[in-house]
């Protein structure tokens, strides 16, 4: 079995896309960290003042006016209401919920990128892991080993998690020494708050407690790889249903998208929930951000994108065991 | 070479994923077994004094800027003055919501955070009232002495309580109670809309004038001869011109203050 796996991670070694990827996430980090940069300056120069509680007031005033003013939407305003109360909460604890640093970027980058940019980068790998060998050809040579089919696919899908992990580690480890660059390295103690619940408009403030960062960051990170193996999943069924490698990309892609178009403007559309698009910012509970559909708690979405993976699997295994391959 | 490469990233990636999967153990942990909720006090952190200038600037849409394209409102133009006259660095807070009423005002001073604010200021520039009487032009138009009278009896309390937390935040600063001025004198009742905002001013300022450098600046005669041409198309906002004159206004009484306090 492990030369199974052995030989499945040649392959895809063998095509350099995990390097790809990884210069990929070095290059937007580099931009990101440059862009935070100068809005931190901006934001220094504006206010005359390097004082963290000094800028989260304005900002919590500004977030005020805004909600004063006529003319934005019902699910902006409340997004807004549910932040401002955060805000507030952090500023009466004295406590900076975004203190600069390289741990601090690195929970940002998480929680920006778990939606959209970490699916893409595991579709990128994973979309090809079984159709190439059906376009390629390969396939029947595969098949004629006196390896039990059953084998030859969880030696993919082992294959499969291995090279996630590696992109989640790429991910962390090169936005961890890029911006520390400009940012400084330190920053793992520092408190922040979690245990946020949204009820309604109003935000409960209950079951908040103190977290230093490193553990915020595992947390997230631990969810950033649930979503990822989920996806991962979901495109491994695609690429064993389909002989196409564009078919399955297109698929995933169409899907991904529409879920981040989605969770901008279906809080009126209450079944939406069950789709696993609109699940898959975890992180947003654990800061406490207001979810896309009322009810919608991180027990639910977890199982949602859970049962979504498990049938993902399922099937995947079904259809390659009993296709007929000539 | 290839294959060692291989084995390698295999290696650390399988090592990688203890972590994520520990991760995902402590957010069961974290998440769904909270720790008994220790929530955590209140604090609040001292205030700190810099070399500069600081100008904290309260109260509803005129000291934000409505009504301004520039967006600076008075308070911008009051700090571009004040910037060719000193080369001291200026900070400006500008805690102005849009809307806001006295009886607002009063909670929102008892933030902690605004308070510290307060305590670092030199200068408090403040607008407040607008919006207790015209109430976006309500009042006025169909308006009743006897509802005016406990409008503005609620408003003074209101306004008490202001000066008095401000003063007690901060005993040194000097504020700058800026007072309405009526931009309705030209309409039908404008004979009786103006002898209102006269009453309320005055009775503002001898609230003013019960604390000392609490200073009251009239605007009224600003907006006087030339109403249409002071204000914004929503003909209740003052408009650029209009906020550059308060601004002016203001400014030149900080020179004199500046001489007199430091």
């Amino acid at each position: 079995m492990i030369n199974l796996v052995y030989n499945e991670m040649l392959k895809i070694v063998r095509k350099k896309r995990l390097f790809i990827i990884s210069a990929i996430i070095a290059v937007l980090v580099g931009l990101f960290t440059y862009a935070q940069y100068k809005h931190v300056q901006d934001v220094q120069k504006r206010l005359g003042t390097t004082d963290w509680r000094t800028q989260l007031q304005q900002q919590i005033i500004d977030t005020q006016n805004r909600l004063n003013s006529s003319g934005i939407s019902e699910e902006w305003r409340k997004f807004l209401k549910i932040r401002l109360q955060q805000q507030q909460y952090y500023l009466d604890h004295n406590i900076n919920p975004s203190a600069p640093g390289a741990p601090t970027f690195m929970r940002m980058f998480v929680e920006n990128s778990i939606e959209l940019f970490l699916p893409l980068m595991v579709m990128v790998v994973v979309a090809d892991l079984v159709s190439s060998e059906a376009s390629g050809g390969t396939m029947k040579l595969l098949l004629t080993r006196p390896v039990k089919r059953w084998k030859i696919l969880l030696s993919k899908y082992i294959a499969m998690g291995v090279s996630i992990s590696f992109i989640m580690l790429a991910l962390v480890v090169l936005s961890y020494a890029i911006s520390g660059a400009v940012f400084g390295y330190g920053g793992w103690n520092l408190p922040l708050l979690t245990g946020f619940t949204v009820q309604g408009e109003e935000l409960n403030t209950a079951n908040v407690h103190l977290i230093p960062q490193w553990k915020y960051l595992l947390i997230e990170l631990g969810l950033a790889s649930f979503v990822a193996i989920v996806v991962g999943t979901l495109t491994f069924m695609l690429s064993v249903i389909m002989r196409s490698t564009a078919a399955v990309m297109g698929i995933m892609l169409a899907a991904l998208i529409s879920g981040a178009i989605l969770s901008n403007m279906v809080s009126s559309w209450e079944s939406a929930k069950y789709l696993f698009m609109v699940n898959l910012r975890l992180t947003d509970y654990i800061s406490g951000a207001a979810p896309p559909i009322a009810g919608m708690t991180l027990g639910f979405s977890i199982g949602v994108l859970a049962v979504w993976g498990l049938v993902a699997l399922i099937v995947s295994f079904f259809v390659f065991i009993t296709r007929d391959v000539y | 070479m290839k294959t060692n490469s291989v084995k390698i990233i295999a290696l650390l990636s399988v090592l990688a994923s203890v972590l994520w999967g520990y991760g995902l153990v402590v957010m069961v942990q974290d998440q769904f077994f909270p720790p008994s909720a220790s929530v955590p006090s209140k604090r609040v952190a001292k205030a700190e004094h810099d070399k500069a200038l600081h100008l904290v600037a309260l109260g509803d849409s005129l000291t934000r800027g409505t009504g301004d394209e520039t967006g600076k409102g008075y308070v911008g133009y009051l700090v571009d003055d004040l910037r060719t006259k000193t080369k001291q660095p200026i900070r400006l807070t500008n805690l102005a919501i849009k809307g806001l009423r006295s009886s607002q005002l009063v909670e929102q001073l008892k933030q902690l955070e605004i308070q510290r604010q307060l305590k670092q200021a030199d200068f408090v520039c403040l607008t407040i009232g607008g919006n207790d009487l015209f109430q976006g032009g309500e009042s006025l138009r169909n308006f009743s002495p006897q509802r005016i009278k406990q409008t503005e009896h609620a408003y003074l309390q209101n306004l008490e309580t202001i000066f008095r937390t401000i003063r007690t935040a901060n005993s040194q600063a000097i504020v700058f109670y800026i007072s309405l001025y009526n931009p309705f004198q030209q309409l039908n009742n404008g004979q009786i809309t103006s002898k209102i905002v006269r009453q309320w001013n005055y009775d503002s300022a001898e609230v003013a004038a019960r604390y000392p450098n609490i200073i009251a600046v009239p605007t009224y005669d600003l907006f006087e001869l030339h109403t249409n041409e002071y204000l914004y198309s929503d003909q209740f906002h003052p408009n650029k011109e209009g906020y550059k004159l308060i601004g002016e206004r203001v400014s030149a009484l900080i020179t004199f203050a500046k001489g007199e306090g430091k």
